[in-house]
């Protein structure tokens, strides 16, 4: 990697960035998932790493979150934005040496960022964390830098149209900007009371809805219709899509403190605009799975449409538990328990993950013109991840329906723990299952970049899968 | 802007642009990848309408809500009204039996009444014992004069309800909203989001217009 | 728009983001910012200081540049018995909460009382000094520098004060801890009244940074369980080990936070102090082993200042 920094920018092959930024994202993704299983040891057994007081669960926790969300989920967008959206426009990336440094100052800035969470140097809000200074670096060294390369190969591209994957690129881009910069003016502009606690979670809304959601969605957009063959079924259920996000998307932010003294209609406000989230979620499963029509097989056969069908299927659940969850005849049941960490669980590593999973698979063995080294591991990562959410999400959405029914019926919160206790065990082992699922997916990789088949020039590394 | 006014849903486009757009469409491959120009299939635009009623219907502030002290003010006078006191009184039934008499006297009575409360009242049904408990409280707050819809029944306490409908002067109303600012403009909002995409989509050439992936490729 | 027109495209995606930004933060912003802070918020406001997340004056979160509450029953200043008082000590270069530095944090009421009957005006924050929350005959709640009403100052305050409580400083270690990861401070409208207390209201957070709501909780909400248990012997073992007053409990340890000395001035040990406790729950010893009190100034004596300071 270091070479290519200081090359001139045509001795650096295309791909190059997209290829750190995949790696990096993998490697990230093997970092969080393993905080998350060390993490949900300790709320499982409390004294198990007694004694390991610089990894105290209060300090973890965020670590957790950011590694996952800036290491694996952003670093996974930036590595599927810097080979899609050239392919896309029939064109080069606009700097290939600016998305290496891109990446390189991307990780230092994560490693300082999270190093600072990890010793308690923290903002005190819950999804903007990260303290002032690192929120600058973030904005402006790790996303406009991105954002840029994103921006100028789409006005540098060699069609005329932008593809619908284009749209979400760029405009989620600008919104992710946007939303960074607005989001934290409880810090820039030292806002109070509750206009801080609400332009928090504004941030935390807005940052899940304007930039995970919609990639991850725009990410399927290319993966689908490119490797089945398939025409995207429709242009204009996209546009619907893509609007509905913008309008619906960016609204309910209120809806995170339905049981707090806001005003009562911004709550009824949020809540209606939450269950229209639906719009854009049926516009986009849709869309989705009307394209693959004809080319269900694959649904087996290939390993990045597995992984995008199961993320897009995962998405219907998800966007369900999402419309009415928030709305104040549910979410007074459920509002605070562990049935959000379930649905938050099935937003990022349910739909999202699987979504960026397929793209960074199909991305290196395109980008490395490799074969994937074991098509028999991927498939095992592909079932750890898929049994390990699936355990995940069900202990802690029963653990949620218990903490309510609790919290309804006024339980001794001891009680509480005593029947969380063995779904907290549970939801230890599906953590660790994706946890061990990831490193063997690191290691396919790092095979595949070493020892992989080389993918002949004009074929399609899924046409190959099964040719020896 | 070209819009036929007299089938204005199926074009908003002109002819010429119409053939602009599918020469674009069908000479152009993105990156390998082409688009349809399919419509929503019909049982889909009816999930998304089903979509709209179920948003405003189910997030009505009421449901899911405590009740207000209001709909038991006209149980709590008639409880302490000589007739229903000399039935919850009488000794020579079982106390169950009193509350069971003085509960139906009080009932039937009620419901000689047209009350705005009726419905709330099914949802939160209460017994006798429970409203010799809250009684006085709610009939203290009678005397003080405040609107008894700004309190909440929780338990065996009757206390100030928990919303604030922040008003344009600044007071704050702790009623239970069923309609109000957040509500109105969640409706303005959607419908002037249906008309920006119709008009979007009903610009594009007609769904019946298949583009021809051949050329491009 | 129709195929292929970004110049519009563009247009209308800025107008809806507009519109969107426009009614989720200007409207609501203006309707909270409208309202008045309430005592609590005041209370608040004095106990908690300036900013409790990162900055500048307190970066590595130790707790630095906060007031100290203090409880008198007598007049620092006369030694005369008076009735029992909260006041609020900011040492001289402590940083003043908003609500006495911008004008639009207390509420035009709350404000023009401070201002009038209060003094805050004369309030310097290099000279620091002392202030208490008082309500006019209106009920309108406001603050008053006793500094410059009744000539007390911070020194003398601290001497006097029967009992003091660095829960200001206590907030700093439950931001830094992550405590506000499982344990709420925000008891639901619609349901928890019971077990955790009243709900808050919507002025009683005017001025606080950051307000660590929470949002998982995973313990019992906080908000105020120094009502529910003011017992300083039970946190001093909740927090060493919560294990050895509710055995279910999944808390961590924050022993960690006694740092090297108790209050007696003996080192703490803390392995030596597990090994009798394993020894104790190997059924080996009949007690386990006794838990050493935090010193005046560890930050173990913050936290559980903060967490019985929560009424």
């Amino acid at each position: 990697m270091l070479k290519y920094l200081f090359s001139k920018e045509d001795d650096i092959p295309q791909g190059t960035a997209a290829i750190f930024f995949g790696i990096s994202s993998i490697a990230w993704f093997v970092i969080g998932t393993g905080l998350g299983s060390f993490n949900a040891a300790k709320l499982a057994f409390p004294d198990l790493f007694h004694g390991l007081y610089s990894l105290q669960f209060g300090h973890m926790r965020q670590v957790h979150v950011h590694a996952v969300i800036f290491g694996w989920i952003a670093m996974a967008f930036a590595a599927s934005m810097m080979y899609i959206t050239p392919a896309l426009g029939n064109t080069k990336l606009w700097s290939e040496k600016l998305g290496v440094w891109n990446c390189l100052l991307y990780n230092v800035g994560l490693c300082l960022a999270l190093a600072l969470l990890w010793s308690g140097v923290t903002s005190g809000r819950e999804y903007s964390d990260h303290i002032w200074p690192i929120d600058l670096y973030i904005a402006f060294v790790m996303v406009v830098p991105w954002s840029l390369n994103v921006w100028m190969t789409i006005v540098n591209r060699r069609t005329q149209g932008i593809y619908t994957t284009n749209w979400f690129f760029a405009g989620c881009m600008f919104m992710t900007i946007i939303v960074f910069l607005i989001g934290n003016t409880p810090e820039w502009l030292h806002l109070t009371g509750l206009n801080e606690a609400y332009m928090t979670w504004w941030f935390a809304h807005n940052i899940l809805g304007l930039l995970i959601t919609p990639v991850a969605a725009a990410i399927t957009y290319y993966i689908v219709p490119k490797i089945t063959g398939n025409p995207l079924y429709s242009h204009r259920v996209g546009h619907l899509h893509f609007w509905s996000i913008v309008v619906f998307y960016s609204t309910p932010a209120a809806h995170h403190l339905m049981s707090s003294p806001l005003p009562e209609w911004l709550k009824s406000f949020a809540s209606v605009e939450g269950v229209l989230i639906l719009v854009p979620a049926v516009a986009y499963v849709c869309n989705i799975l009307l394209t693959m029509q004809g080319r269900w097989a694959l649904f087996v056969e290939n390993i990045e449409i597995k992984f995008t069908i199961t993320g897009v299927l995962l998405a219907i659940p998800l966007n369900m538990q999402g419309g009415f969850q928030q709305t104040r005849a549910i979410n007074w049941y459920i509002h605070g328990t562990g049935w959000i960490v379930a649905h938050a669980h099935l937003a990022l590593l349910g739909f999202s993950t699987f979504a960026e999973a397929a793209s960074v698979y199909y991305g290196m063995q395109v980008l490395l013109r490799r074969k994937l080294w074991s098509a028999s591991l991927a498939n095992f990562h592909f079932w750890m991840l898929l049994i390990g959410f699936s355990l995940y999400w069900t202990s802690m959405t029963i653990s949620g329906l218990i903490q309510g029914a609790a919290k309804i019926y006024e339980v001794p919160y001891v009680d509480v723990v005593i029947a969380e206790h063995p779904y907290m065990i549970v939801r230890w082992l599906g953590g660790t299952m994706v946890f061990f699922g990831n490193i063997i997916w690191l290691y396919n990789m790092i095979m595949t970049a070493r020892a992989g088949d080389p993918v002949p020039v004009g074929r399609q590394p899924a046409e190959i899968a099964y040719t020896r | 802007m070209g819009w036929t006014f007299n089938n204005p849903l199926f074009s908003l486009t002109t002819d010429d642009q119409n053939k602009e757009a599918k020469h674009t469409w069908e000479h152009e491959s993105l990156g390998g990848i082409a688009e349809n120009n399919n419509p929503l299939p019909r049982p889909v635009i009816g999930l998304l309408l089903l979509t709209f009623a179920t948003a405003i219907a189910i997030t009505f502030p009421l449901y899911g809500q405590r009740p207000t002290a209001a709909i038991y003010l006209d149980y709590v006078s008639l409880m302490n009204s000589t007739m229903v006191q000399e039935v919850m009184n009488d000794r020579t039934i079982t106390h169950d039996a009193a509350n069971q008499k003085a509960m139906a006297l009080i009932e039937d009575s009620l419901a000689h009444f047209d009350s705005k409360y009726t419905f709330q009242r099914a949802q939160h049904p209460i017994d006798l014992d429970q409203l010799r408990v809250i009684g006085p409280a709610i009939i203290e707050l009678q005397r003080a004069g405040v609107d008894l819809e700004e309190y909440s029944v929780i338990g065996p306490n009757v206390v100030k309800s928990n919303f604030f409908n922040i008003q344009p002067d600044g007071t704050v109303i702790a009623k239970q909203p069923w309609w109000d600012k957040g509500y109105q403009i969640s409706f303005w909002y959607f419908i002037g989001f249906c008309l920006a995409v119709i008009i979007t989509v009903k610009r594009l050439p007609h769904f019946s217009w298949r583009p021809d992936h051949t050329i491009a490729h | 728009m129709a195929f292929r027109e970004y110049r519009i495209g563009c247009w209308m995606f800025g107008f809806a983001l507009s519109l969107s930004m426009f009614v989720t933060i200007i409207l609501p912003g203006l309707d909270i910012s409208s309202m008045s802070s309430t005592k609590i918020a005041l209370e608040k406001q004095l106990t908690y200081g300036w900013e409790t997340g990162f900055n500048y004056y307190d970066p590595f979160l130790q707790g630095k540049d906060k007031p100290v509450k203090v409880v008198l029953t007598k007049d620092p200043m006369t030694g005369k018995a008076i009735d029992k008082t909260d006041a609020f000590v900011f040492p001289a270069g402590t940083h003043f909460p908003s609500g006495l530095t911008h004008d639009g944090i207390l509420g035009d009421d709350v404000q023009k009382a401070s201002e009038e009957l209060g003094k805050i005006g004369q309030a310097d924050e290099a000279q620091g000094g002392v202030f208490l929350v008082r309500s006019t005959a209106d009920d309108v709640p406001y603050i008053e520098f006793a500094t410059a009403t009744k000539g007390w100052t911070a020194d003398a305050t601290l001497k006097a004060a029967d009992e003091k409580l660095l829960a200001g400083s206590g907030k700093t270690m439950f931001v830094r801890e992550g405590c506000w990861w499982c344990h709420t401070l925000l008891p639901e409208q619609t349901q928890d009244w019971q077990s955790f207390g009243r709900p808050p209201l919507v002025g009683d957070f005017n001025g606080e940074s950051p307000t660590t709501f929470g949002s998982d909780r995973k313990a019992p909400d906080l908000l105020h369980v120094g009502s529910r248990n003011s017992s300083r012997e039970w946190m001093v073992m909740h927090f060493f080990n919560p294990r050895l007053v509710q055995p279910h409990s999944i808390m961590p340890r924050y022993d960690y936070l006694w740092g090297d000395v108790d209050a007696d001035g003996n080192a703490v040990d803390l392995p030596g102090w597990d090994e009798k406790y394993l020894a104790y729950a190997r059924g080996e010893s009949i007690y386990p082993p006794a838990v050493p009190m935090p010193a005046a100034d560890s930050e173990a004596r913050k936290l559980i200042d903060f967490v019985i300071n929560l009424k």
